[in-house]
């Protein structure tokens, strides 16, 4: 099983390349195109996500925070079985105990940003944006949309920070490539 | 009975060693290319079995590696999902396939493919496996095999087979060698001994000790054959002797006749001989005897009287019986120290003594002699044996006139 070992090893040997906007997929020209790809994009990130203690397939809740950029409503399409439950919470929810797996930051005071960034340090709790393109801000993953494609970003020090184990292949596709 | 030239034989003949190399190759080949065909299509089955295995597990390989790729719907990591396959040899071509069918990403070989019939045949479709993700069909993966390796291994099987026919054409020749050793040279063996029995007349010739029981066998029953022939033959030879005896004897007397005369004067005068007497002698009135005393005693008269010319033989004098009472003698003057004349007088005095005849009377046989000498008298056969005569009745007339 050479390629999860190499690909861990290409993700640890360039984690300077963590920023840079990586994976992407080609977005139907259509209403509703954006959200379709948004909410498949989000359910392969969960599906490739492994939260510490719970079984593999558990339903899930992903909270959304700050006001979403990309879709209204950001609903993960997970293939396959499992699902996902989405709730719109505030920043002082979320870091109450509103028992969120996965946060999604959309655009939000930078206060509010950092707060829950540091909150979420050592948790088992992933974080997705739509507002950071760069993907320097402290999320774990970044969707960002450049006309008709949607590609993501991994941050794979926020990762290392956090306990949620996501498959190399998937920061591999999130972190490689460059400019394409 | 003399030995005839060997008869031509007819249409063409092969040796032994020819026909035993003929029959090793045959054999020997028919081994090797069996056992080469098995080994081949065996090789070719396990190799066929390994290049399923290899497809599926490369099938296995990119679905792990391009899954994610699928479930992002990203043609660039799918590719990229791929790669490490495309340094694996035997796979020609990848293809991606989404879950509604759609190309994602394929992957063709630029080695090309040097035998586009015999892929065809050993991998007449691509060997296609789906990736799941949480128990639902996301993509299908598609890979065809590449048939280098066994086109490889069917050209150094056949290299080999080459190889192997090689080392059996001269292990064949060389295996004839032997047998020609064992088997062939004991035949020749008798061979030998047939051809100079039957060319040279060597009859007391044998077949020697043969290592192979069998011709052992045959070379005894030659051997029998040989000694039956050399009796036969030895048989012959003195019964020839006797008849060559009879043509040339006298039976009364047993000098030589008239024809051994004759031709052991031609011997004399062909090898060269300087100087001999020729002795004509006649009995004088045999006639009387015969009628007077009986054929008894005139066969008597006769014995005697050869008798003592055999008794005044010397080591290459000749004497014989040419007509009913006339004989004839051959001397060399040199081994009787004496001349003509003297030896006829002294020839002429051993016959006088008388003779005793079967009914037990005594009778006195007087003898004409005449003497001629080559080469004074003649250098021919005839004219010496005229001369003689011409002397005999000389001395015979000299006698009836005193």
């Amino acid at each position: 099983m050479l390629i999860p070992l190499f690909l861990i090893g290409s993700s640890m040997t360039a984690p300077q390349l963590a920023m840079q906007a990586a994976a992407q997929t080609v977005v139907d020209d259509s209403p509703g195109g954006m959200a379709l790809a948004v909410n498949r994009m989000l359910g392969g990130i969960v599906t490739y996500a492994t939260w510490p203690n719970e079984a593999p397939g558990a339903p899930r809740t992903m909270c959304v925070i700050g006001t979403p950029r990309l879709t209204e409503r950001p609903a993960p399409d997970l293939p396959g079985r499992g699902s996902v439950s989405v709730r719109r919470v505030s920043a002082a929810a979320a870091i109450g105990g509103a028992g969120c797996h996965m946060l999604y930051l959309g655009q939000m005071p930078a206060v509010d940003r950092q707060r829950l960034i540091g909150w979420v340090r050592g948790k088992a709790v992933l974080t997705v944006t739509d507002d950071d393109s760069n993907c320097n801000l402290g999320a774990m993953f970044c969707l960002n949309a450049q006309g008709q494609r949607l590609s993501f970003s991994v941050n794979l020090d926020s990762i290392g920070r956090g306990t949620v184990r996501v498959d190399p292949r998937v920061l591999k596709i999130g972190s490689d490539g460059g400019p394409r | 009975m003399t030995p005839s030239p060997a008869p031509e034989r007819s249409g063409a003949r092969t040796t032994l060693q020819k026909l035993l190399s003929r029959f090793h190759f045959g054999v020997t080949l028919l081994a090797v290319a069996l056992s080469g065909i098995t080994i081949l299509l065996a090789g070719i089955t396990t190799l066929r079995g390994y290049a399923d295995r290899n497809m599926e597990l490369a099938a296995q390989v990119a679905a792990y590696g391009v899954e994610p790729a699928l479930v992002f719907n990203d043609p660039q990591a799918a590719r990229e999902g791929l790669q490490p396959l495309t340094r694996i040899p035997g796979i020609a071509r990848l293809r991606v396939l989404d879950d509604k069918g759609r190309l994602l990403t394929e992957w063709v070989s630029p080695h090309g493919d040097a035998m586009p019939m015999l892929t065809g045949f050993f991998f007449p479709r691509p060997f296609a496996t789906t990736v799941q993700r949480n128990g639902s069909v996301i993509g299908t993966i598609e890979v065809w095999g590449d048939s280098s390796t066994l086109t490889h291994y069917v050209r150094l099987g056949l290299l080999a087979g080459l190889a192997c026919l090689l080392v059996t054409a001269i292990g064949t020749v060389i295996l004839a060698r032997r047998f020609e050793y064992e088997l062939v040279k004991p035949l020749g063996e008798i061979a030998t001994v047939a051809h100079d029995v039957r060319l040279h007349r060597r009859f007391d010739k044998r077949v020697q000790g043969l290592g192979i029981a069998e011709l052992d066998r045959l070379g005894g029953d030659i051997n029998a054959l040989l000694d039956e022939l050399q009796g036969w033959q030895g048989h012959m030879e003195s019964e020839k002797a006797l008849l060559a005896h009879r043509a040339s004897h006298d039976p009364l007397t047993a000098l030589p006749n008239r024809a051994a005369f004759d031709e052991a004067l031609a011997a004399r005068l062909a090898a060269g001989a300087a100087r001999f007497a020729l002795l004509f002698i006649d009995a004088d009135n045999f006639k009387a005897v015969n009628d007077g005393f009986g054929h008894a005693a005139g066969d008597a008269v006769l014995v005697a009287l050869s008798q003592r010319i055999k008794a005044l033989l010397h080591p290459g004098d000749f004497a014989a019986r040419i007509g009913g009472d006339e004989f004839v003698m051959i001397f060399d003057p040199a081994g009787h120290d004496a001349q003509p004349d003297s030896l006829a007088e002294r020839l002429r005095a051993a016959i006088a003594d008388p003779i005793t005849l079967p009914g037990g009377d005594s009778y006195r046989l007087s003898v004409s002699i005449g003497v001629a000498v080559h080469p004074a008298d003649g250098t021919d056969p005839t004219a010496l044996l005229t001369a003689a005569d011409a002397a005999m009745y000389a001395d015979k007339l000299g006698k009836l006139s005193k």
